[in-house]
């Protein structure tokens, strides 16, 4: 069986974030709700999210603060959003600032697992690409290393991943 | 038919602003009318008056003074004749009775003095006639002693008697006069009769140079001495004189019109002389029609001036008024213009507002298909659906009370002035438009209300876009996180609301064009400028005020006052 996509989702209209949440468990998503940033950003700490959704308007720390904080902190996660405002300056700014897509309120739900979709994969592209350079990275750490020195380096990659 | 219409609309309202302008005409007319030319018809009545006085007073002295001179030379002109009479019966020389060829001696001897003499009698003490001479050749009467003039010379108390004017035999006027002597024991009396032609002439020719007629009346008031054209010989006088006064001023009523005469007694015989002038009262406008001709050319030249001045300044008025309602037009659309703008800076916040209640509706009606789709296999009871109805149902509240609210705003609506209290107006826009607006862009909203508010009469919606205005500036103005303070309270006859902002601040520079039109710091097509000034003209238009105090980097305030009695 697929392994379950893991989800982040960001709303503070908490009757949004229900049905939304719930239409994508039917979807194979597993689902986490957070209404608000602070909340979002300390469960991507315990959990490790493959996509979020996350509203650009919120009371507190706003979208913006929490994409910056969420591509600082997780190498491979997309981040998608979702806003009720719609203008292009606030989409090229997320653009900018890593996201992978920006879907106006109300959206198409077709739509949203497509873009759902698409950045998963995008995600496993970027996580094979760099698992590919990792191994690279590794042969060549591996020549003429002594195997103390190997595991070293190996962590530190890790630590980059993360 | 409805052109028809509107056109008789726009012809009634022409027709009155019409009317209101001539009326307008009219009353500046009467007002510079009485301010210039009312002292000027005043003072003309006045000197024309004072004129008039003066002339008639002048004309009294003329005329009296004629009337003494006159008066004097008939006067003189009597008495001489008299002395002639009495010299010639006193000259020793004198025969009685003197025969006829004498008594024609006698006539041509007083001839030589005045030819007024026509004849002269003599006659005894029984009165009959004792010698004639003169061109009545047969007389009727003989004897004279029953005769007035004859028993008065006789008693002796007079020396001599002039009669009134008679028409004699030849029905020509005449008068006579008589003297007497007494001789030894005999009494004569020396009759001469006189034609009054040559005082009649002097008269006349008198009367020919001057603007008088004179004329001579005895005192029972008959005319003695009268131009023909003038009166009747011997009829009865309109005049009535004073017999105390010897010369003196009256007044006769000749076909009711009153008519100023001078008088003088003669002292030789009871005669008066009467001098009137020839045009009366009508001097008055006679003499003075030149000056009235003037005046009135004057006043005519004033009054035209006064029309054309009163239509100089009813047309600047006209104009006047016609820019102030265009003014008036133009700031009632600006005024909507900037609350369309206004509300289209909101329209972003608005759109939020609006898209959240419809990503719910979205969200909820795929989730209830997805529930009832077998592939799913959920085979969900109807309770566990009906919950998700009723968010849709709220949500499409929600959109539907946003809407209502921006509309009701926005409606080009008349005024309506109405009694509340400013908190309420505010909450009620903060609540509708700003509150989550705030919340999900990190701004704070303190209300620090007084609670003691007066209420104040004034349009709400007006007061609403002043209100909108200033809540978009502050909250453009704010880099988030920031907090907008609204501050309510009472000032004197003044409440005022007050919209404290922790945002980036008004330079000097920019502080004193804030309130002009099309002034803005905003990015192009964010701002249009109008908010500012538009809200000054509704806060001025209710008689009120706005206060800005601003501290670079720090925040502004704005404090707007309204009068709480608006008239």
């Amino acid at each position: 069986m697929e392994r379950k996509i893991k989800l982040l989702i960001v709303d503070d209209e908490e009757k949004f974030l229900d049905s939304i949440a719930r239409r994508l468990e039917m979807r194979e998503f597993e689902v986490t709700k957070a209404t608000n940033g602070t909340d979002a950003i300390n469960y991507a700490k315990n959990m490790k999210f493959d996509l979020a959704l996350l509203d650009l308007k919120m009371p507190g720390m706003d979208g913006k603060e929490v994409l910056e904080i969420l591509k600082r902190e997780h190498k491979f996660i997309e981040v998608i959003m979702l806003t009720g405002h719609g203008s292009l300056e606030s989409a090229v700014e997320c653009t900018k600032l890593g996201a992978y897509g920006y879907l106006p309120k109300p959206y198409e739900f077709e739509k949203l697992i497509e873009v759902l979709k698409d950045a998963y994969e995008a995600r496993l592209k970027k996580k094979f690409e760099a698992d590919q350079l990792r191994l690279e990275k590794l042969s060549q750490l591996a020549l003429g290393r002594s195997p103390i020195d190997i595991l070293r380096e190996m962590r530190k990659l890790d630590d980059e991943d993360q | 038919m409805d052109d028809n219409k509107k056109s008789d609309i726009v012809n009634k309202d022409t027709l009155q602003t019409e009317r209101y302008y001539k009326g307008l005409q009219i009353k500046h007319i009467i007002r510079l009318s009485v301010t210039y030319l009312l002292p000027m018809i005043i003072l003309i009545i006045y000197f024309q008056l004072q004129y008039t006085e003066l002339i008639q007073e002048s004309d009294s002295l003329h005329i009296k003074s004629i009337a003494e001179n006159k008066s004097n030379m008939l006067d003189l002109f009597m008495n001489e004749r008299v002395v002639n009479l009495i010299n010639l019966i006193d000259d020793p020389k004198f025969k009685f009775p003197p025969d006829s060829a004498l008594m024609i001696e006698y006539l041509e001897r007083l001839r030589k003095d005045s030819d007024a003499f026509t004849d002269i009698d003599l006659f005894d003490f029984e009165g009959n006639r004792i010698a004639y001479a003169g061109p009545i050749e047969k007389f009727e009467i003989t004897n004279y002693s029953a005769e007035k003039w004859f028993i008065k010379l006789k008693e002796g108390s007079e020396r001599f008697i002039i009669t009134d004017i008679y028409l004699g035999y030849r029905m020509q006027p005449h008068f006579t006069i008589a003297v007497n002597r007494n001789v030894g024991e005999n009494f004569y009396v020396l009759r001469a009769t006189l034609e009054p032609t040559k005082i009649y002439n002097f008269l006349i020719s008198y009367e020919k140079t001057s603007d008088t007629y004179i004329s001579i009346i005895n005192s029972d008031g008959y005319y003695q001495l009268v131009n023909p054209s003038f009166g009747q010989l011997l009829a009865l006088s309109p005049y009535n004189v004073n017999s105390d006064e010897k010369l003196g001023l009256s007044y006769s009523y000749i076909n009711n019109k009153k008519q100023k005469f001078a008088y003088c007694w003669l002292s030789a015989v009871d005669w008066i002389v009467i001098v009137q002038k020839a045009n009366g009262t009508d001097s008055f406008w006679h003499i003075n029609s030149l000056t009235i001709v003037f005046s009135l050319i004057l006043l005519i030249i004033m009054f035209i001036v006064i029309v054309l001045r009163s239509k100089q300044i009813v047309e600047s008025q006209r104009q006047k008024d016609e820019a102030e309602e265009e003014k008036a037009i133009v700031e009632l659309q600006l005024e909507h213009a900037s609350k369309l703008a206004s509300v289209g800076e909101l329209a972003a916040g608005i759109a939020h507002e609006i898209n959240n209640p419809l990503a719910i509706v979205a969200s909820e009606v795929g989730l209830i298909k997805d529930l009832i789709d077998p592939q799913f296999n959920q085979q969900p009871d109807i309770k566990d659906i009906i919950p998700h109805l009723d968010n849709i149902h709220d949500a499409a509240f929600r959109c539907r009370d946003i809407t209502r609210k921006l509309l009701s705003f926005v409606r080009h609506s008349d005024v309506q002035l109405k009694e509340y209290n400013l908190n309420d107006i505010i909450d009620d826009l903060v609540d509708s438009f700003f509150e989550r607006e705030f919340t999900v862009s990190n701004i704070r909203i303190i209300k620090n209300y007084a609670n003691d508010l007066p209420k104040i009469t004034t349009d709400a919606n007006q007061i609403k876009q002043v209100l909108l205005n200033l809540l978009n500036n502050a909250k453009d103005a704010i880099t988030p996180p920031g907090t907008i303070t609204i501050t309510t309270g009472k000032k004197g006859d003044y409440v005022f609301f007050a919209i404290k902002d922790t945002g980036c601040g008004i330079t000097k520079d920019q502080i004193d064009k804030i309130f002009l039109p099309f002034y803005t710091t905003k990015e192009v097509g964010k701002g249009t400028g109008l908010g500012l000034s538009v809200s000054y003209g509704i806060v001025r238009n209710f008689g009120g005020d706005i206060e800005v105090e601003s501290i670079p980097g720090k925040g502004s305030t704005f404090r707007v006052y309204l009068p709480i009695k608006l008239f």
